[in-house]
This record gives C-alpha cells, structure tokens and sequence, in this order.
C-alpha cells in the first residue's frame, strides 16, 4: 500500500503551469549578456520546484530533464556562464518542453520522448561546452567567524507541507549551500509511528546560518513553502549562536561524507574583513523579523500569501446559491408589498434592507470568479516574439489595462480568439521592415493589447500600426468568391465586415501562421458565443483596429421581461436595438416570406412568439401587442409580444444542465413570484423561425 | 554522448560497521535478516515502509536496519525511521543499522536527525 500521492497531483500541475508562466516572463525579460541576477533566481526557483516536485510524484521524465536544466541554470546563477542568445533559446524551449510534459502527464498521455531527449542533449552540451572553457566562477568566501552576528531561522512546517511536494531535507540542503549552517530539529510532536501519516510532517527545526547571508537569499529558499510553513528569520547578535547542533555536509563533497558526526568545524580566523557584513544594519534588525523579500512582480502571484487557491466547483455551488437567495429574496418583497397594518412598514423596510445586503453578497460573490485579463495577455510576448522570429519583422507589443478582471469563464474563452487577432495583425498587419522604412514609418511596428472596462462590458481591443486593411482586394476576392455583386458598391464597414465570412483569407501564400482562412469566421463565432461582439476600424497605411466587447461574466444578463399570455421570457438586452407598436396596416405579407414591416427603410419578418412556443396569446392583432426589434447574426427581426415588463438582472440557470438543448432558448431563471421564465437565444429563434417558414 | 553520470551501482555501503542502538539487548534475541530500505525511499512508499517497521517496532531483540543501497531519501522517510527508532529506544529495544549509505547519512545531517537516527556510531 502506497500513500495516494494522485490526491495532490491537481495542485501540482496548476503550481508547475504558474511557475512556467512566470519563468518565461522572466526569461523574455533576460537581458543577454547583463542579466539580471533576481530574474536568474527565479528561473531557477521555478525549475528547482519542478524537479522536486516531479521526483516526489515519480514523473521521473520530468524530473530528469530539470535536472539537466537545474544545472545549466546553477552555472548562470553563479556566473559561471554568461546569459548568450543560445543559452536563452534553449532555456525557452525548456519552457516548452516542460510544458508540454506535464501537459502529457496530466492528460495521461505518453511523453514525446524524442524532443526531450534532443533538447535535454542541447542543455547538456551547452553545459559541456562551458565545462571545457577555462572557469571563471567566483572565488568562494571563506566562512566568516562564528563569533559574527549570525541569521537564527525557525522553520515550522504545516503538517501538510510534505504533500504539497515541498521537502524539508531540499530547502535545508540549500540553505547549508549558503553557508556553514548549523541546524538543530525538534521532534517534540513527532507522535508514535504508528499514528503517523506518511505525507504529515512533524517537525520542526531552528538553524543558523553567517550573517554575510542575505536575509533574501534565506527567505527565498523557502519560497515555495510560503504559506505551508511559519518562518521566522531573525538576526542574532554577536556571539549569541548557542544552537548544540549537527552541521550539514559541504554540498560539494556529498559522497565522502563521514556517516559519524563530526563537531561544527572550528571557526576560521577570518583574514579579511566581512566585505559586505552588514554590520551597522546589523543590531538595528536584530529582534526584528522584518520581511525584506524583494518580490518579482511576475512572482507576486506565487508570493501573496493573502490568497488562496479555490475550487471552481466551490465557486460555482456558491454562485448558485447566492443565485437562489436572490429569488427567495424577490419573491419576500414581492410578498412584503402585499401586507397592510402597522408592521408592515417596518418589514419592507427589513426587507428593502435585505435586498441590499443581497446584491453587495452578489456583487461580491461574482467578484471571486474575476480574473485580470493579464491571465491571458502573458501569453502574448513570448508569441509576438517566436512569430516576429519566424517572420523576420520587427515587433513591438504594448499591454495596457491588464489589471481589467473578467470572469473566468470568458476569460478561458476570448484566449484563442485573441490569439488568432494578434497572429493575424504581425503576419498581414504589420509590413517587414524595409516597407515600413520606405513609407516612413519606424522599423520596428507596433502591437497593441488593451482592455478596459465599458459601461457593463469590457472591450479588448487588438490594434497594430501597419497597412491596414486592403480594401480593393479584399473586395475583388470576394467578387471573386460571388460573395458580392460585380456591380454592388460597399461601404467600407461592409467591405472590412467580408473578413468575418468562412472561408475569407486575403492572405497570397498561405503560411503556417495564418492565411487558411479558418480564422475571422471562428474568432467571431467565439465571441457571440460569449454573448460578445467584435467590430473592426482601419485605416489604409496606418493600422487596423478590432475591438472584441463582451459581458462581464456569463452567469448574470441583462434581460428585459416580455409577456406572451400567461408566459414571461427574457430578451437579453443586447441583442435588442429598439421595441415599437406597429400602427394598423404597417405589416405586408410576402409570399414564402410570412409577414414583413418596415423598420428604418428596411423590411424586417415578424417573428410570433406565441406561434413559435405554442402559446395562447392575449391577441393576435399586431398593432395591439409590441415588437422588440432584435439582432442576432447579423440578421434583425421583429419579436411579437404581448407587453413589454421590464428590465431586470436575471441568473443564468443552464437549461442543458437541468434538462436538454431547445432551439432559440439559452437558459432559464427564475423570477421573482418563483416561476421559470426562458431566455431567448435571438440567433437560435430567427433559424427556428426561418425553418419553420421554409417547412 | 552521456555527460550525465547516472546512478550509482545499486548496492555500495560506504560504511560497512554496525552501529550499536541500544547495548542492553545484547545476545537477547536471534538475529534476523535485516530490514533492507530501498535505493529510492520517497514518499510514494512511505506507506510501505511504515507498515514494515510497524510490524517490526514491537519484535524483541535487535532490530537490524539496512540503508546501505539508499540513494535517494526524502524527510518523510526519515521521519518515520526516526519515530521508529526513538519508539523502540524507548521501549528499551535496540535498532542497529547494518549499513548506511552516504546518501542517507548526509540527508540525515542536513536535517539534523543523526543522532535521532542513532547513526552516530555511539551505544546509547
């Protein structure tokens, strides 16, 4: 029997993914030849905490490739190796490789063992080449006298650090490579064996370690324990070490270490003074466990221990019982509204109270599910530059408005399409150089990631400063492709609307990057997926813009109430451009067409709503009912309804989940008297609708 | 072209002699096979391990533990070694260790745990 390591394997996964990310931000950051040394450390951090992790869970694969990779990284980080062009490209496809391993492991799938090994030969290489090249590593310092002030560090693991794939025994072996460290444990809560659970840990130890250590450096060995463990890294005054202790081996000579303990080695009579001892600091910080960590921003992440990692699940069950009380809370103050005598008043104002209360704990709620959009937009440099690369082109990307949250959801979602609008801006956008040059423009174009909040939405917008889009020729392909009359003249907003039609790719040579013309179609079909939309401005020699609007979040819309007899449902107020009474007369009837009227020089069908859900209407004179005017695939129809009700926010109840998919029905809520109103799909309706004309 | 070395020959103690645990036990009991630890004592087969040494905590005489083949050890691991051998020491029973591979000797240094281990070479 083996303990069920499966259990946090999740856990490891989503930590190695988040690691990688901010690896290959700090690897994009690199500068080659002067890098920065922090960015070094946490490239490496990240690979250690891979390695270690990979090996307590047996992916033996991946915790051999770290390996190779951990030593290249260690000859960086001492300087024993300069950051070359080489060296970055291979640490990138590590990213890569790695990825995709853990990619390969999470899925169960095998490890494309070929590519590892060609790579993990490349790191080794690199590392022999340096191996040969006469050494330039540091002169190590000597060990500084014992009688300096000396770092005291308690580490008091949680009980569930080791499951977490964090080892004691790894974070002390590189604390004693900082230094000369002594180390005493406590096993004080270690309980009889046979209550202990393998994956708990019981112990607790006190170190020290010389004071020409930076605090930094020490804290940064328990990084990935953060918030597994307490800390506590104080400065001990001079003289004060009275830790009666067992010293760990030199980290060089691992393998003749003497199985006897031997006695702290004698403090050396240092020659030199402590260089950068920071002795007048130095009773100044003593007591004082001050929290120095210099964090990364693209580590904050992984640093802020004022989170903590939740379920989507939880989140979900939360919503959805928030959603419920926001019913039972409609319906209390429906009810309230019925009662008379003297406290009634002071039960609407109890019940005003708690509608309130209600929406702060829905707003909040919905909260949690947001994400920045940065999740997303991180993505992005590491892609503009491996296509710039490829495409020989100058690139540079501008993010703003990465702090704008969204809902998980959508977020998951725009990630492709996005993609696919920054490919298409470097491959047809963005001319090479030497044109740019010709037409007066900088080299170096221009791709610009932003989003912000509008109104209930937040629009992204993707915008490049290149040719703009090719009106001439994207009209003579689609003349070409019948999509357009040889004598029809276009606007230019139908012109640039022709991109979004399958099969549209202007592109001459079809390259890997883009031009297969299976693109604008699915990047808008993606988006009105999402209940979003995407609009496209250029402007021929200076750029293209496209701007990608989408809801907030996809549990709660807009909706505006509409009565069809004894029958509510809820139009999502996006898809409605204006609602009108029809005067007597004002409808014609066209043959195979059913019925039309005229809305602002166009004929628009009426779509019957009582005919296409079967239910008996208050009338069916259209000049005694309403029609909203609604849009749904580029197409506009009229709703007949009985009355307009109103516009409330409504929870999104998943129809699929409860019972199946309708035609032309997106959802369900429920309102506040507790009945079910649907929610109409307006492009699922207007195809219903037309198939039943065309039946 | 390997540039890495790979492991190292499965079974090499560095260090041949026995340690003594607990003296009084001496000549008590028949010696038996000892406990052998894998080359990979990780958490994975903690569960494993604890099970052996549970069974083994309350046998009388000298129990013989073997760490001459560990190459690779985790804390887990030594916690549990740890917990077995101060429950036997305390219940006046002996735990002598056969072999003790360098691997494991230096694990237990780091995490100061040799002389919880016993591993010192002293008779307690």
């Amino acid at each position: 029997m083996t303990v069920d390591l499966t259990q946090f394997h999740g856990a490891f996964f989503e930590e190695s993914f988040e690691a990688l990310d901010a690896m290959e931000a700090a690897l994009l950051k690199l500068d080659i030849g002067a890098p920065d040394p922090e960015l070094i450390n946490t490239i490496f951090r990240v690979a250690h905490s891979i390695k270690g992790g990979s090996a307590t869970f047996g992916f033996s694969e991946i915790a051999s490739f770290t390996h190779s990779l951990e030593t290249l990284l260690d000859e960086l980080r001492s300087g024993a190796m300069p950051v070359s062009e080489d060296v970055s490209e291979v640490l990138l496809k590590s990213v890569d490789v790695m990825r995709a391993m853990l990619r390969a492991v999470q899925a169960k799938q095998p490890i494309d063992a070929q590519r590892v090994s060609d790579l993990q030969f490349d790191l080794e290489v690199i590392i022999a080449r340096k191996n040969q090249a006469p050494p330039t590593a540091a002169v190590p310092q000597p060990p500084a006298a014992s009688a300096a002030p000396r770092w005291q560090v308690r580490f008091r693991p949680y009980r569930e650090l080791l499951a977490r794939g964090n080892d004691p025994l790894r974070m002390l072996r590189e604390l004693s490579e900082l230094g000369e460290t002594r180390v005493q444990i406590d096993a004080q809560n270690l309980p009889p064996l046979t209550d202990i659970e393998p994956q708990d840990c019981h112990l607790a130890w006190t170190l020290e370690l010389p004071g020409e250590v930076g605090e930094e450096a020490i804290r940064q060995v328990f990084d990935w324990a953060e918030g597994d463990c307490d800390l506590e890294v104080t400065r001990l005054p001079e003289g004060a070490s009275d830790l009666a202790v067992e010293v760990p081996p030199s980290p060089s000579s691992p393998a003749e270490a003497p199985v006897a303990l031997e006695p702290p080695p004698a403090p050396l009579a240092s020659q030199e003074p402590p260089s950068a001892a920071p002795a007048p600091e130095a009773s100044a910080a003593a007591s004082r466990p001050e929290n120095t960590v210099k964090a990364d921003p693209s580590m904050s992440a992984h640093a802020d221990s004022g989170s903590i990692r939740v379920s989507v699940d939880k989140i979900d069950e939360l919503m959805n019982t928030v959603g419920e009380l926001v019913i039972t809370q409609a319906m209390l103050s429906q009810l309230g509204g019925q009662f008379e005598g003297p406290q009634a008043e002071q039960l609407r104002a109890g019940l005003a109270q708690l509608e309130r209360n209600m929406r702060e704990l829905q707003e909040s709620v919905m909260r949690v599910r947001m994400l920045p959009i940065s999740f997303v937009f991180s993505r992005f440099p590491r892609m503009v530059r491996d296509l710039a690369h490829r495409l020989g082109k100058q690139i540079e990307l501008k993010l703003t408005g990465e702090q704008t949250e969204l809902d998980k959801t959508v977020l998951e979602k725009i990630g492709d399409p996005l993609v696919h609008l920054v490919r298409n801006c470097i491959d047809h956008g963005i001319e090479p150089p030497e044109t740019r040059i010709a037409s007066g423009k900088p080299p170096a174009g221009t791709v610009h990631l932003d989003a912000a909040h509008r109104g209930g939405n937040i629009a992204v917008e993707v915008s490049d400063d290149g040719g703009g889009l090719d009106k001439a020729r994207i009209l003579s392909k689609a003349r070409a492709r019948g999509l357009v009359g040889a004598n029809d003249t276009l606007s230019d907003a139908e012109i640039y609307e022709l991109i979004f039609l399958p099969g549209f790719s202007t592109a001459e040579k079809t390259t890997d990057v883009s031009g297969r013309g299976v693109g604008m179609d699915v990047v808008r079909r993606n988006v009105k997926s999402l209940g979003g939309a995407i609009e496209v401005s250029s402007e021929s020699g200076r750029g293209s813009r496209f701007t990608i609007t989408l809801p907030l979040t996809l549990a709660i819309v807009d909706g505006q109430s509409v009565a069809v007899g004894t029958e509510t449902y809820i139009v999502p107020l996006i898809s409605i451009v204006e609602s009108m009474q029809l005067k007597n007369g004002s409808v014609s009837r066209l043959s195979g067409q059913g019925e039309v009227f005229s809305f602002r020089g166009d004929y628009l069908p009426v779509i019957r709503l009582h005919q296409v859900f079967g239910v008996e209407p208050r009338t069916r004179a259209l000049h005694e009912g309403l029609v909203v005017v609604a849009e749904g695939d580029g197409r506009r129809v009229g709703l007949f309804v009985d009355d307009l009700l109103g516009q409330q926010q409504v929870v999104i109840k998943s129809l699929e989940t409860n019972y199946g998919h309708i035609e032309g029905i997106s959802g369900a809520t429920i309102l506040g008297d507790g009945s079910v109103a649907l929610i109409l799909d307006v492009p699922g309706l207007i195809r219903v609708a037309s198939m039943r004309r065309a039946a | 072209m390997k540039l890495r070395p790979r492991s190292k020959p499965a079974r090499k103690p560095t260090r041949g002699r026995q340690t003594r645990v607990a003296a009084a036990t001496r000549g008590q009991a028949v010696r038996r096979k000892p406990l052998a630890l894998q080359q990979e004592c990780m958490l994975a087969g903690a569960m494993a391990l604890k099970k052996s040494l549970c069974a083994l905590s309350a046998q009388a005489g000298t129990v013989m533990l073997d760490a001459g083949a560990v190459e690779r050890i985790d804390t887990a691991t030594l916690q549990l070694l740890a917990a077995f051998v101060r429950d036997r020491r305390l219940a006046g029973r002996a735990v002598e260790w056969h072999a003790v591979s360098a691997a494991m000797a230096s694990a237990a240094r780091v995490l100061g745990m040799s002389s919880m281990l016993s591993l010192g070479g002293e008779p307690q």
